[in-house]
């Protein structure tokens, strides 16, 4: 039973990637979007190679890991796979399971081609070789965050990804503002920094600090561990509130002027 | 099984059986909760606490996995993957029933085959007309070859070559053995395919009987049609609008709607006997299963009117 359920995590992280990718929303704030914020950033400021580098991965690993997971169940609502998906031998938590699994490695996969691209020409970026473990596992939690994320927005039962994609939107900017990207948490005064901690973001740029420059302020077991409670977090609100709002994806006609009149008195 | 949406009741307490081997179809108008009895049949929806869907036997909450893949689903509108090809969507399938691969290959000829898609199998779903693409669901529905057919308004706005192709494939799947359940609008649809009918209103089962059942148990069982040769007098008029149930339509032409047929033909030829008068045309209609719907929504106590499509 138990592989059975890993076969079908398996398939439906396969079709996932396969399919949306290549989706317009994707590519625009997956790619895109990070790559011009990225080019606003550098160009005419004074910023080290470290910085650069930091705030690089950070936001590619931030923006690729929350690109493809709130697209996903608007699109299949409105196409109807995902009653397709319901109706076969898949379970709920699997087809979640599935959406999260492809966003991440979506996420880990991108971010270590730039990661490594740039680390290529600058081979004394990283402090030692054990940063490269601590370099991968920030990206690798980045990546199961942020897809947690964007699965957790789109718990709000509609079929318009543009709906979502505002949304999501409105809460990755302030997350990536507070998240240690442009401004290190150790330069913070204390009163401004505990914002920070509101930011999963937060974290992994701390991870990262520790690997490239050591100007982080927490250590890297602190972090891991915020960033595994954050991820149990998401999770559980994943859980719920997919839960609740689920039919709600298929009650189209509940809410329609006909079946208004046959309210219950 | 009983659904309810906030304040709303989708489906109210509603209790059926169905046969190994039987056609049964349900009707009813738009909102009427057919499409919810489905989705709760199939797992897309939670059963509430109360309610129960049994297959042979076993609890559809208990062992969902082992019993949704007695099922094969055909929805109205196509579910398949628009970005994949037919093979694509077709291995899809397979795998997440479970099928090996060697099985995949083999069930996907033979069904590319019967159902005439084998020129199509590289052709992405999106590109495919209404009618390939309700076979291409009909090949995902039968790829594991289940034993229970769903079908949900299967033929709704297909062409009539694609609407043909369809229901032999049903009738054909019925031969077989296989269990199937059908939502339709269309009457004659279920007159000519189903065993059994329910009919659904505003979540609550109205009528459960074989087609024929339901028009005889039906008391306007048939209508006569006869034009006059002649305009009648008031007079005569008057004595046929005594008779019978008489409604006059343009021309000269009449119509009775008739509980005894045989007996208002016979007084019919009395009266015209009597009055020398000729009729140049006749004809005796049974009753529809559609009028028969018809009847049967509108005197559903709570309905308002504008649910019939």
């Amino acid at each position: 039973m138990r592989s059975e359920s890993l076969r079908n995590i398996w398939m439906l992280s396969k079709k996932n990637m396969t399919l949306y990718v290549k989706r317009g929303p994707v590519l625009i704030f997956g790619l895109m979007f990070p790559f011009f914020l990225v080019i606003s950033w550098i160009l005419g400021r004074t910023i080290t190679i470290h910085q650069i580098f930091i705030g690089i991965v950070a936001m590619t690993s931030f923006f690729t890991s929350t690109a493809i997971s709130p697209v996903i169940l608007p699109i299949e609502t409105r196409e109807k796979s995902l009653e397709r998906l319901l109706s076969a031998p898949v379970s709920f938590n699997e087809i979640l399971l599935g959406i999260i699994i492809a966003s991440t490695l979506y996420s880990i996969i991108i971010t270590s081609i730039i990661s490594i691209i740039f680390i290529l020409p600058f081979p004394t970026l990283i402090a030692s070789p054990f940063s490269y473990i601590i370099i991968f596992i920030g990206i690798s939690l980045m990546g199961v965050l942020g897809s947690l994320l964007g699965l957790l927005v789109s718990s709000k039962p509609t079929d318009m990804t543009s709906d979502i994609m505002v949304l999501m939107n409105l809460i990755k900017f302030p997350l990536l503002f507070i998240g240690g990207v442009f401004i290190p948490l150790s330069s913070l005064p204390s009163s401004i920094a505990i914002l920070y901690f509101f930011s999963p973001l937060t974290f992994v740029t701390e991870m990262l600090r520790s690997s490239v420059d050591q100007t982080n302020l927490l250590s890297n077991e602190v972090s891991i561990l915020f960033l595994i409670g954050w991820i149990a977090l998401f999770l559980t609100l994943n859980y719920v509130l997919h839960r609740k709002t689920m039919p709600k994806r298929f009650s189209e006609a509940a809410s329609g002027p006909k079946m208004k009149k046959m309210r219950k008195k | 099984m009983t659904k309810n949406f906030e304040d709303l009741i989708a489906v109210n307490h509603i209790s059926f059986r169905i046969e190994e081997g039987e056609i049964l179809g349900i009707l009813g108008p738009n909102g009427a909760g057919k499409t919810t009895t489905i989705r709760l049949l199939t797992g897309v929806f939670e059963l509430e606490e109360k309610s129960r869907v049994k297959i042979y036997s076993e609890d559809l909450t208990k062992s969902p996995k082992k019993l949704k893949k007695l099922f094969g689903i055909v929805p109205e509108i196509s579910n398949a993957y628009s970005d994949y090809t037919v093979l694509q969507n077709l291995n899809f399938s397979g795998t997440i029933y479970g099928l090996s691969k060697t099985k995949i290959k083999e069930r996907v000829n033979t069904l590319l085959e019967r159902f005439e898609l084998g020129d199509k199998r590289y052709a992405k779903t999106k590109t495919l007309s209404k009618g390939l693409k309700q076979r291409l669901n009909l090949c995902m529905a039968l790829l594991h070859q289940p034993s229970i057919l769903i079908l949900d308004e299967p033929t709704s706005g297909l062409d009539p070559f694609s609407v043909t192709i369809v229901r032999n494939q049903i009738l054909e799947l019925k031969n077989e053995g296989k269990t199937i359940l059908i939502t339709t609008h269309n009457m004659q649809e279920a007159q000519q395919i189903c065993d059994r009918i329910l009919i659904m209103n505003r979540g609550n089962i109205i009528a459960d009987e074989t087609p024929d059942n339901l028009r005889k148990n039906f008391k306007q069982t048939s209508t006569l049609v006869f034009k006059m040769q002649d305009t009648l007098s008031y007079e005569q008029k008057e004595k046929l609008n005594s008779m019978f149930n008489l409604k006059e339509e343009n021309n000269n032409l009449f119509r009775v709607i008739s509980e005894n047929p045989l007996e208002d033909i016979s007084y019919l030829y009395d009266f015209l006997k009597k009055n020398k008068i000729q009729i140049t045309d006749f004809k005796l209609l049974e009753t529809s299963l559609e009028e028969v719907f018809i009847h049967l929504i509108k005197n559903d106590s709570k309905f308002t009117g504008d649910d019939i499509r």
